[in-house]
């Protein structure tokens, strides 16, 4: 449904931040995987209408996205990363006049679809309430409902599990999971089991360029029986990341817990595992900056 | 701890570019207004050097006010920064103590703060190098002044502004609010100054400002040019006490600031309001999945839908919020005095007419609702972007327009709250007053004209804030355009075609209404609403939607939407500014001419350098006119014909006849044919001053006589770039001789002040001739035209109408569907009358004889029998006392609000609508100006129209000392001498205060040049006070033998010296030397009581004992003042009580040789009070130290 053909943009103080981009985007959830600063919020303020590409073309159920921003904005409904409130207005004042905006111009059915919607995000009894008093958790349901008026078919939701305690983020991804199988859903993270959880589709970008586009199953399977891992010493740390091609590290249990990509057992000691796509991404990242 | 913080927050500041480019702005204001008149600073420096001491002192302190707004940056910066960038946590986390905390930034603010009146200081000083200045404009350069200013007035003053705007950071944690309390403290501010004009309050005055300006100007108050020129004031009395004052007060608040410091985070602490809905818990419930039937629809009304939407949830955002109330209230706080005390003179009350109360309104919100407009343009543009979120609402379907017109509308309805509040006040007031009769649908056409202006502004400063794409350099941007525009003005660019905004005066009047003022308006407003179209429909297509990236996108892209319909309608619009722009140039500039002040100075030089020589010329003197008058107030048209009978009364046969018209063109014929004698031809013609040469066929002989008949049209022809002329309107026409054709140079046109004489090579100024002038005697002041003429005049005008001209009417018929009168004067009378037509009302009333009427307009019925009752008394007492008077009638005629005077032609007296008709007298304790007023006009059908002083110095103290003696005479029968205390104090003090405003020199009352505060103001007080020494039946002899010697005399014309000749030869020998000190000096008295005691007696009564201070000193012209010896007759006053209500207990004049007087005098009662010149006959420099409360203590001991 939509689709991204050699799509470029550098920016004035030269930082290239989508590098010839193509992507095809299909109905559902689709996750866009990628490090801070990777070019996720520029692809996605690009295809939600609010920046300009340099070169290339999105294109969207048959409407030229760049250039027919007003019939995209009436199928979009778009949550950014940084999404801010009116403190002193309720959720319920608000989620109205976003619907205005949206082209609810006549009060019974905006009344109808701001009910509908705060029933949706569960924020029905709090809609009295000032948004200024919202929990995060909360603000981001606010920032989902806006996004769902007027039954977008392209919704584009920016790292918006990001802050978010775990009980919240699922009650955010169920959400997400409803709006249905008929629309693309784009999300961007760079939280991979967000991914992981939601996504049938996915890519993973860096520094502007496309690493992988797929299914997350099948890139998985790519890895399989090439990921090994093993708890070192934090002293042997060193000498096995000059040594090995360390995909991650973390502590467990205040232990260093190493994954590594080899076709074979690296080092006596570690233990084959099944991948994840924790793992693809952190292969394709690796990957890429060895490139460049 | 202290220093440390202190050290790395100075660093702050001084690093902050913000703080050099303000400092930069405010020298740069500070230099233009000190090294040039283009650039004001609370007023215009005047006749003293522009580096005198008192301006540098004044410059600075008038900053530190301004400059609030500034120290506002540097204080909400230093103490809330770290609250508002969320770093408080980390700071507290470290262990400072908040007492450092706070003591040390505050203080860096404060060094910040002070730092930037461094820089303005050197600005000012830096000035008076300009080579641009002149060389007389300057004094010594001096340091002293600059220590002073930056040590007396900006130290404290900074201090103060620091603390106040501290204690409001802590307590309100908002920048936002610190600046909603600066607006708040200004308006407290200017309001607190109106409230305090009370007189005699003057410790409470000074004292209550915690700028020490009015100390300040206390102190220098009565300072002479010359003084003002070399002091520097004294750190003591009302200074020193509002230095010490508000030092500690500012140190007792910075320490309540201290107090309230909190460093928790914002919203932890106690709150006043709790919502309960805020503390419910949620309970998480699953998910409602619901189906949502409607869609939503996009139709030709969609845009307009959602545009109307926006609107409404911008508007609301702004009026539910506290700062929007308070402003609002500080507004409507400041309108209140405003509305309250409008108008008023000697203090008296004005009835509120809506007109007064628009104008309150107009005057009140002026500078605030300017601010408030672009303000309010800022936060507009940035509220998405604030609260974060543009993103979501520029990916919404809505058209780019939209948003940029609901702004404005949110915009235009913000000024629409302010005006229709300030309007529901007004009539809230009127009601309040009394004032039962409210006229919404004027309110409503008001407050709309009133509020154009500011649309325009506010629609500016939203396109400002969408180029500029940030918040700060939207307003610096719009700022930036005020002050250019100002300084545009000043430097001579001020056609109102690049003037943004601004349009010609537009003047309400009860009687006309806005008349023909209304248009002219109309098409400037219209033309920079079209202008404003331009640039919005610019700003729409640059307006920020989504993130540009550069700005070379952004241009790229504001050429993209310029392709489509939005380029179409800035095109038109383009095309009509341009259409409308020609079109009103072509009235302006064309069919008008238009003259900026310079220009029009430079006519004037032009017109003495070229014309100068003519002044002395031998002319012919009018001896009848003729006029007949063709007045057509629907159109403001008029068209005369004219006949003088001229003579020569030289001995000189006259070849010339050199004709002066105001208004060249208006002169449409003029010729000296006549049966008797051939005509003239015109053989000189200078259009652009309307001076022509006249060469006649056959010479006037000396003593022989000639016609002279003429053409006058006045007629409009489009409009003008200022106001319309105000002579002719629809109701209430006036207008003078000065319309028609006079003889020869004209003096009056010569330029007085000495700067713009220098700058344009003209010498000296002369305002009159030498008062030993002889030639000069061969005419009046009034005019060298005429010395007593016969008159007649038909004038016709509207059928609704009434016109009038002096003389007695002779027909009143209906012709041609015009109301037509003819009137004729039966004696001799001044070449000086007026036309007056409108619909009046009118009251009649008789003394003896004499029929007297007031022509009034209908909505001004209330002070109309106060007139006639002065106009009865009045004529009874200079009957009695000066001669008959010379008419059968006299008539009071209301004139429109255009200006503000009375005016005495022969018997018949124009008043303004602004002042008299309208003056609330219900309160007996006011001063009854109306019958003080008419008085004064029915006292110069003798002083003027009976005796006429020659055309040299102190003409005006035959004339209007004398008037202003004789209605003062009347008014105290009337109302007894303890008003005339009230009404004399307020003479002495706009005397004293004015003299420091004289741009040449002041001259003694016998030479004074035409000069007001000495010809009414002193006039008044050396009358009253001659009248006291040499007593009302000798003063009126006096005046009375002057009269019968010199009334209708003719050349040579009667001086001031020959009126001190008849004063010196009533009054007795003691009161020779006060007359000399009265006319011939200028002398001030530096009277005072030293110290007062009373010792109760053994029967009873108190032996008073007072120890007073008296001396007398002569000035000159340039205010230099010299010592001379006492000898004065002054009254030793004791009282019980004290002010309105003090009982007089004993009161004596003595006479005081000596600097330093003592006396013992007994009273029966508890005394309160003693005065040395109690009731301030005296001209008295500082008038309030002449009374003392006494100290009363129980009899002694001994005997």
């Amino acid at each position: 449904m939509l689709s991204i053909r050699n799509l470029c943009k550098t920016y004035a103080n030269g930082v290239r931040a989508l590098n010839d981009v193509s992507l095809d985007v299909p109905a559902g959830m689709f996750g866009l995987l990628g490090p801070n600063g990777a070019g996720k919020s520029s692809l996605m303020r690009t295809i939600a209408t609010l920046q300009e590409a340099d070169s290339g073309s999105i294109e969207f159920d048959g409407l030229n996205v760049l250039s027919d921003k007003d019939a995209v904005r009436r199928q979009l409904g778009y949550l950014p990363q940084d999404f801010g409130v009116y403190p002193k207005v309720t959720a319920e004042a608000l989620l109205d006049h976003f619907a205005t905006l949206k082209g609810y111009t006549a009060r019974a059915e905006r009344k109808e679809v701001v009910e509908a919607l705060l029933n949706k995000v569960n924020l029905w009894d709090a809609r009295k309430r000032q948004l200024g008093g919202f929990s995060g958790g909360m603000r981001q349901r606010f920032g989902i409902a806006q996004a769902l008026i007027g039954a977008p078919k392209l919704v584009i939701v920016d790292e918006p599990t990001a802050g978010l305690d775990p009980e919240e983020r699922n009650r955010f991804l169920n959400l997400l999971a409803d709006i249905g199988a008929q629309v693309v859903v784009i999300l961007s993270t760079h939280i991979v089991e967000d991914v992981t959880d939601l996504c049938p589709q996915m890519a993973i970008i860096n520094k502007g360029q496309v690493l992988l586009a797929g299914e997350p199953m099948a890139a998985i399977a790519q890895l399989k029986s090439k990921i090994w891992r093993a708890v070192v010493s934090k002293a042997a740390l060193p000498v096995l990341s000059e040594k090995l091609n360390v995909l991650s590290s973390r502590l467990v249990g205040g232990k260093p817990v190493l994954h590594v990509y080899s076709e074979g057992q690296p080092e006596v000691g570690f233990e084959q595992i099944e991948p994840d796509l924790e793992d693809v991404y952190f292969q394709r990242l690796r990957l890429h900056s060895k490139a460049a | 701890m202290i220093l440390e913080l202190f050290r790395f927050e100075m660093r702050q500041q001084l690093r902050s570019p913000l703080l050099w480019l303000l400092a930069g702005l405010f020298a740069l204001l500070a230099f233009g207004a000190a090294s040039s008149d283009a650039v004001q600073v609370g007023g215009a420096i005047g006749n003293v050097y522009r580096n005198a001491p008192i301006v540098t002192i004044q410059f600075l302190s008038i900053f530190t006010l301004m400059g609030m707004l500034i120290c506002g940056v540097f204080v909400a910066s230093a103490l809330l920064r770290d609250f508002e960038a969320g770093t408080a946590d980390l700071l507290f986390a470290n262990p400072i103590k908040k007492r450092d905390f706070l003591i040390g930034r505050f203080l860096a603010a404060l060094a910040a703060c002070f730092v930037i009146y461094l820089v303005i200081a050197s600005g000012i000083f830096i000035a008076q190098f300009m080579p641009w200045i002149e060389p007389v404009r300057l004094g010594a350069v001096r340091l002293a002044p600059f220590v002073f200013g930056l040590g007396v007035m900006v130290i404290p003053n900074v201090l103060f502004t620091c603390a106040l705007l501290s204690l409001l950071a802590v307590t309100t944690r908002s920048v936002l609010w610190v600046y909603v309390g600066i607006l708040g403290f200004l308006l407290a501010y200017i309001i607190g100054t109106v409230l305090v004009q009370d007189l005699d309050n003057v410790w409470l005055v000074t004292l209550c400002d915690p700028f020490g300006m009015r100390a300040l100007s206390h102190t220098v108050r009565y300072w002479s040019a010359s003084e003002r020129n070399q002091l520097i004031p004294e750190l003591s009395s009302y200074l020193l006490a509002n230095r010490v004052l508000w030092s500690v007060l500012s140190i007792a608040i910075a320490a309540a600031a201290l107090k309230f410091f909190r460093t928790d985070r914002a919203g932890t602490g106690r709150a006043w309001f709790k919502r309960s809905a805020n503390a419910a818990p949620l309970l998480a419930k699953p998910f409602k999945a619901g189906a949502i039937t409607a869609a939503p629809s996009f139709g030709a009304s969609t845009a307009w839908l959602q545009c109307l939407a926006q609107l409404k949830f911008d508007a609301l955002g702004i009026f539910k919020s506290a700062p929007f109330i308070v402003m609002l209230l500080f507004a409507l706080i400041n309108l209140i005095p405003n509305a309250l005390f409008a108008e008023t003179m000697y203090d008296t009350p004005i009835y509120p007419h809506t007109s007064q109360i628009i104008d309150a309104l107009n005057m009140a919100y002026s500078w605030l609702l300017l601010i408030i407009s672009m303000f309010y343009a800022g936060e507009l543009i940035w509220k998405e972007r604030q609260a974060k979120l543009s993103d979501v609402i520029d990916a919404m379907p809505t058209p780019n327009w939209s948003p940029l017109l609901a702004k404005l509308g949110a915009l235009v309805l913000v000024i629409a709250v302010f005006q229709i509040a300030g309007a529901l006040i007004g009539m809230l007031i009127q009601l309040g007053k009394g004032h039962m009769t409210l006229e919404p649908l004027l309110y409503l056409k008001g407050i709309t004209l009133g509020a154009v202006y500011f649309v325009l502004i506010a629609g500016l400063a939203l396109a400002l804030q969408v180029y500029a794409n940030n918040k700060f350099i939207g307003y610096a941007l719009m700022i930036l355009i005020l002050l250019l525009q100002l300084a545009a003005a000043s430097l001579d660019f001020t056609h109102n075609l690049y003037q943004y905004g601004s349009s010609p005066a537009l003047i309400y009047s009860d009687m006309n209404g806005y008349g023909h003022f209304l248009k002219a308006r109309l098409i400037f407003q219209g033309y920079w609403a079209l202008w404003l179209v331009c640039l919005l429909l610019l700003a729409s297509a640059l307006w920020m939607r989504g993130t540009f990236t550069s700005n070379q996108e952004r241009m790229k892209l504001a050429k993209a939407r310029l392709k489509g319909p939005l380029g179409a309608a800035l095109t038109v619009s383009i095309v009509g500014v341009i259409a409308l722009g020609s079109f009103i140039f072509w009235n302006t500039n064309v069919r008008n001419n238009f003259l900026s002040p310079s220009q029009q100075l430079d006519l004037l030089a032009r017109y003495e350098r070229d014309f100068k020589k003519y002044a002395a010329m031998p002319q012919p003197k009018i001896i009848s006119v003729d006029l007949d008058i063709d007045l057509r107030p629907e159109t403001q048209t008029m068209r005369a014909q004219g006949h003088y009978r001229i003579r020569n009364p030289h001995a000189v046969p006259l070849k010339e006849v050199h004709i002066q018209m105001n208004d060249d063109d208006s002169l449409t014929q003029l010729d000296f044919q006549s049966p008797q004698a051939p005509g003239a031809t015109l053989t000189f013609h200078d259009k652009d001053v309307g001076y022509r040469i006249y060469t006649l066929s056959q010479p006037i002989l000396p003593g022989t006589e000639r016609d002279l008949h003429f053409s006058v049209v006045l007629e409009p022809n489009g409009f003008t770039n200022s106001m319309a002329q105000t002579q002719i309107v629809e109701n209430g026409s006036f207008f003078n001789s000065r319309a028609f054709p006079s003889f020869g140079y004209e003096k009056r046109f010569e330029i007085d002040d000495r700067s713009e004489r220098r700058r344009r090579k003209l010498g000296e100024p002369e305002r009159m001739a030498k008062l030993e002038d002889q030639a000069a005697r061969a005419n009046t002041y009034l005019t060298d035209d005429a010395d007593w003429i016969a008159y007649k005049t038909n004038i016709c005008t509207a059928p609704d109408q009434i016109a009038l001209a002096p003389g007695y009417l002779k027909a009143d018929v209906m012709r041609d569907g015009r109301r037509c009168f003819s009137y004729e004067m039966d004696r001799p009378m001044l070449n000086f009358y007026a036309y007056l037509s409108a619909r009046w009302q009118v009251k009649k009333a008789r003394y003896k004889d004499v029929a007297l009427e007031v022509y009034y307009d209908a909505k001004h019925p209330q002070n109309v029998d106060r007139m006639l009752d002065s106009m009865q008394k009045s004529l009874s007492y200079f009957e009695a006392n000066f001669s008959p008077y010379q008419h059968r009638q006299a008539r009071v005629i209301e004139f429109p609000a255009y200006a503000s005077f009375a005016q005495a032609f022969a018997n018949t007296i124009p008043y303004s609508e602004n002042i008299g008709f309208i003056a609330d007298l219900r309160d007996p304790e006011a001063i009854d100006y109306v019958f003080y007023l008419t008085a004064h006009e029915i006292a110069h059908q003798w002083w003027a129209h009976q005796v006429i002083g020659a055309n040299v110095q102190g003409a005006t103290m035959l004339s209007e000392s004398l008037a202003q003696y004789s209605a003062l005479m009347v008014m105290e029968k009337e109302y007894g001498k303890d008003k005339m205390r009230k009404f004399l104090k307020y003479e002495l003090d706009r005397y004293l205060s004015s003299r420091g405003g004289e741009i040449l020199d002041e001259q003694p009352l016998y030479r004074n040049e035409n000069q007001n505060y000495i010809h009414y103001r002193k006039g008044s007080l050396a009358f009253y006070r001659l009248r006291e020494d040499m007593g009302e039946a000798a003063l009126n002899r006096a005046l009375a033998k002057f009269i019968a010697a010199k009334a209708y005399q003719t050349a040579p014309y009667t001086t001031s010296l020959e009126l001190i000749g008849f004063l010196r030869a009533e009054a007795p020998p003691q009161v020779q030397q006060l007359i000399t000190d009265l006319f011939e000096k200028i002398s001030f008295y530096d009277n005072r009581i030293d110290t007062a005691t009373a010792v109760k007696q053994a029967n009873g009564k108190y032996l008073v004992t007072i120890q007073a201070h008296a001396e007398k000193r002569y000035a000159d012209g340039t205010g230099k003042e010299t010592a001379t010896a006492m000898d004065d007759m002054i009254e030793i006053g004791v009282f019980s009580g004290s002010g309105a209500k003090a009982r007089t207990l004993y009161l004596k004049r003595e006479r005081i040789t000596t600097g330093k007087p003592e006396f013992q005098i007994l009273v029966d009662e508890l005394p309160t009070e003693v005065g040395f010149d109690p009731n301030n006959k005296l001209i008295d420099r500082v008038s309030a130290d002449n009374r003392k409360s006494v100290s009363v203590s129980e009899a002694s001991a001994s005997p």
